[in-house]
């Protein structure tokens, strides 16, 4: 049985587990990270790809607003690589209530958030597809954010710096003794093996989950998770990210990311984060609301869907009874369970959005620093994510120069996405035990319009001639692809897609015949 | 205008169909949305391979899978009917020398190491027969992203043939002469026209070999002169050689679709590419004319007969709207197998049955789709191919059979002026 020792153990790696490892590795600490899965296959993984400029919350959440906006500044110095600068737009459509512009832009200026009217005319010069019948138009600083290329840039920082992480290791139990967490006893989903922990202070991390784990420790967190589907469409219908100008409601907001556009998205309070999927009426709604802002989306081919849940945590007693998680404040919550529950050595961190991640960080490594009696500064407001140093954003046409300069003996795998043979050797090089569905998040390969028709094939291929699959890994992966995928296409098969579904059974089942290799 | 017959639809039952008429003196055209889903697919003829179980004798089964399918398409041919386009086809087709029987299925390799089972294959494909199993070596080459030979041969060599013989199977790389990052199949297909290149690759093939009896290479020996390539590569290599089909576009289909194309032009019909059609006009249950997109315009083109081999939803003859009702999408002809609306239309697994795999159009004896009263529509309208009702053809794998079948049956009614 292996066994080890560490100060911090982080339980949950998606965006606030990766920014406390960077945030406590960079203030000197020794911090492991533990997921059950891959790295944000959470919420993180399922969000909008929104880098908010707190524009969405002026009027009903003001600290929220502030919040954002602030930490929008900050990880566009940190993180640039992993922000695509699109800026955003509120726009008052037919649908929305005149009256309301005015109290957005009032609450713009005092959260110090830069929103300026244009002409609609300038508005719909920039985006030709939006509704001609706005009637008002403000820029916002709003962006998209890569969520995994953060993520694994935080990991990546803090691993430099000696920490550990762990994906793929679930939490079996957490070692409660004498009032306190003593650290975790974890199972290795790849070997099979248990992993025991020792740590000073551990942080639950884990977002949506963070009730369960909590529970694990004989604590109580009220966290109500809160469903939201999101739908991508096969290009960018727009390339600013777009905002109804109106109070927080369903659709209302498409974010242009990477080839593809999504749009987003509900809030239906549920009781498991892991048994969500989006419900046919929803993704029509989806595509109803996407008219509002641009006559027409209803018609255009939508690639794939899915369900996220937030991790929302009421301001109320926990275990109240939530109805409108609408209402609920997007701030997070630092809980110290020694003060709340008696137990010592661990703390929650949770509620919270993306763009806050790494104040969220800040205020949980505070907390830890001072349990652990060596309270320092954090870094992570002016330390640079690798490959952010330069601080040049991520343009969408970044790939394509460098395929072209790249050397000739260098093969397109994907041709969606501009994934060439090097890219995955360089991805599973970093990743040794990486899955077919890991590389996707790593490399975006089977995101594009062909959702992996064609490049799953040759990926799955590739990694068993490179020798990371074994034949039987080389075949399940194939089938775990293509079952994995099937969820987020079945809702949206109409139209082109239900094409593009039948010329990938056609490839899958008919000319390579996946149903039929040998077990 | 007017013309004979106008077939909708260039995949396989409509080049069928066409080609048939043609050659019988009729004066055919045939209109393609697109450029026909033929080179699609990997160009060998599917009869029936899974009823679910292996198929090893399509023609043995196929009265009881036909009692089990009452309303699947082979349900509305005859098996001598079936047994005649067979024989047709091999004569239509033969520069490309197809083999094999309905008795015995063959199973071929595919680009993932499965085993998979059809009737007819083009000469280039005959040594991968592995029904009785084999001493392989399969032969990828550097930079060609649609074939990986390691995979291939693995799981060939783990394949269970119950008892008829075993495989085994090695895999190598080779250096192919040309620009790594231009090794698109077609341009690969082109550049083994040449010689030279032959001669390389048969050279490094030679220095590879060991105890093997037959070489696999991907399916790209030539696009127009596939006969020389590939007999030349035998003999360069001392071996028998077979192409393994992979992803599209398939060279072995682009063949095949140009071989059609030329028996049907020979005989004196057309085909007409990206030409979709959009609707269509009828009047005492016949139809006049379909009405096709022009650039600018529409434009009616009028036909004595019509034969609707316009596909299923993979090719847009069965439109679905977003949230909306599916749609045979030129006649607006009734569609069976679509479940009501509220059920759903997928099922939660990728390979589970799924409730749209059957849809399509039900049709009398003489292949005329059937109205909403269930008398057929039109008294000179035939279907044939995907848009017929039934078939889960790349799970039985029969879309070929049935394409061909109904495609030369709706000819055959046709010209028997029984239609």
């Amino acid at each position: 049985m292996t066994q080890f020792e560490t100060e911090v153990l982080v339980i949950g790696g998606g965006s606030t587990g990766a920014g406390v490892a960077w945030d406590s590795a960079l203030r000197g600490l020794h911090v492991t990270l533990v997921d059950r899965g891959d790295l944000a296959t959470g919420t993180t993984g399922r969000f909008h790809g929104l880098l908010h400029s707190g524009g969405r919350y002026v009027v009903k959440d003001p600290s929220s607003a502030r919040e954002c906006a602030r930490e929008n500044l900050i990880l566009r110095r940190v993180a640039a690589d992993c922000i695509e600068d699109t800026g955003g737009l509120f726009l008052t459509t037919p649908l929305d209530d005149p009256a309301y512009a005015d109290r957005f832009l009032q609450g713009c200026r005092d959260a110090d958030i830069p929103a300026e009217e244009i002409p609609v005319a300038a508005a719909l010069r920039q985006e030709p597809r939006l509704n001609p019948r706005i009637s008002r138009a403000f820029t916002v600083p709003d962006a998209s954010v890569d969520a995994w290329k953060t993520v694994w840039a935080c990991v990546r920082g803090a691993a430099a710096l000696g920490a550990r992480v762990l994906p793929y290791h679930s939490v079996v139990r957490l070692v409660v003794e004498a009032g306190a967490v003593q650290g975790a006893v974890l199972r290795d989903h790849q070997t099979g093996a248990e992993v025991t922990i020792h740590a000073q202070c551990t942080v639950n991390a884990s977002g949506a989950w963070s009730g369960h784990v909590a529970q694990l420790a004989g604590c109580e967190v009220g966290v109500v998770p809160g469903k939201g589907i999101m739908v991508a469409m096969n290009h960018r219908i727009v390339n600013t990210v777009v905002n109804r100008c109106t109070m927080p409601g369903d659709g209302d907001i498409i974010v242009p990311i990477r080839t593809v556009c999504v749009i987003g998205t509900t809030d239906v309070p549920v009781t498991d984060p892991d048994a969500i999927e989006a419900t046919p009426a929803e993704v029509a709604s989806m595509m109803e609301a996407g008219e509002a802002l641009v006559p027409g989306f209803s018609q255009s081919r939508a690639l794939r869907v899915w369900a996220g849940a937030r991790p929302l945590l009421p301001k109320s007693s926990p275990g109240g009874d939530v109805k409108d998680t609408r209402d609920v404040t997007r701030s997070h919550s630092v809980l110290d369970h020694a003060e709340r529950d008696g137990v010592g050595n661990f703390v929650t961190i949770t509620g919270g959005k993306f763009t806050t991640f790494r104040l969220m960080a800040e205020d949980a490594v505070n907390l830890v620093g001072r349990k652990l009696g060596r309270e320092l500064e954090c870094r992570t407001a002016t330390e640079p994510l690798p490959d952010s140093e330069s601080q040049h954003y991520y343009w969408i046409g970044a790939r394509q120069a460098e395929m072209e300069a790249d050397a000739a003996d260098d093969p397109l795998i994907c041709e969606c996405e501009l994934v060439s043979r090097r890219d995955l050797q360089v991805a599973v090089a970093r990743r040794p035990g990486a899955q077919l569905d890991d590389l996707r998040r790593a490399l975006r390969v089977g995101m594009g319009p062909c959702q992996g028709g064609f490049c799953a094939f040759r990926v799955a291929a590739l990694l068993h001639q490179d020798g990371h699959f074994d034949r039987t890994a080389a075949n399940q992966s194939l089938r775990s692809f293509v079952e994995e995928r099937w969820k987020g296409v079945k809702p949206i098969s109409w139209g082109d897609q239900a094409r593009q579904i039948r010329l990938d059974e056609w490839i899958f089942q008919g000319v390579l015949d996946l149903e039929h290799v040998p077990e | 205008m007017s013309h004979d017959v106008i077939v909708i639809g260039a995949g396989m039952a409509g080049m069928a169909a066409g080609v048939r008429l043609a050659q019988a003196g009729l004066d055919v055209l045939v209109l393609a949305s697109g450029q026909g889903g033929i080179p699609l697919a990997p160009g060998v003829i599917d009869v029936l391979g899974y009823a679910p179980q292996r198929v090893g004798n399509p023609i043995a089964e196929m009265g009881g899978f036909v009692d089990l399918h009452p309303d699947h398409p082979y349900a509305k041919v005859s098996l001598a009917d079936l047994a005649a386009a067979v024989d047709w086809f091999k004569e239509v087709t033969a520069p490309l020398a197809y083999s094999g029987s309905l008795q015995a299925n063959q199973l071929m390799p595919t680009a993932l190491g499965a085993l998979r089972p059809t009737a007819l294959v083009p000469e280039t494909m005959r040594a991968g027969n592995l029904a009785a199993g084999g001493d392989l070596l399969i032969v990828g080459f550097t930079g060609y992203r649609d074939f990986y030979p390691s995979l291939v041969a693995e799981n060939l060599a783990a394949a269970s043939l119950d008892g008829a013989g075993s495989i085994q199977a090695r895999a190598v790389e080779v250096g192919i002469a040309g620009d790594p990052r231009a090794l698109r199949p077609q341009l690969l297909a082109r550049s083994l026209e040449v010689q030279a290149v032959r001669a390389s690759l048969g050279r490094a093939i030679r220095a590879e070999l060991a105890h093997e009896r037959a070489v696999g290479v991907p399916a790209v020996l030539g696009l127009e002169h596939s006969h020389e390539v590939w007999s030349d590569l035998e003999d360069l290599v001392g071996l028998p050689v077979f192409e393994i089909p992979t992803l599209p576009p398939s060279q072995p289909g682009l063949r095949l679709m140009a071989v059609l194309t030329r028996a049907l032009r020979r005989s004196g019909g057309r085909l007409q590419m990206g030409t979709t059609v959009a609707g269509a006009t009828a009047s005492n249950g016949r139809v006049e004319a379909v009405v096709v997109d022009q650039a600018s315009r529409q434009m009616a083109l009028e036909a004595g007969h019509f034969v609707l081999a316009s596909g299923g939803i993979g090719t847009g003859g069965v439109a679905i709207p977003p949230g909306g009702q599916l749609r045979e999408s030129i006649f607006g002809l009734p569609l069976a197998g679509a479940p009501p609306d509220g059920q759903p239309r997928y099922a939660d697994h990728y390979f589970s049955p799924q409730p749209l795999d059957r849809v399509g159009l039900m049709v009398d004896a003489h292949l005329r789709p059937l109205g909403p009263g269930g008398a057929p529509a039109y008294s000179n309208l035939h279907a044939a191919g995907a848009a017929l009702f039934g078939a889960t053809p790349w799970r039985e794998k029969s879309g070929d059979g049935i394409s061909l079948a109904t495609g030369f049956r709706a000819a055959a009614v046709i010209l028997e002026g029984a239609g």
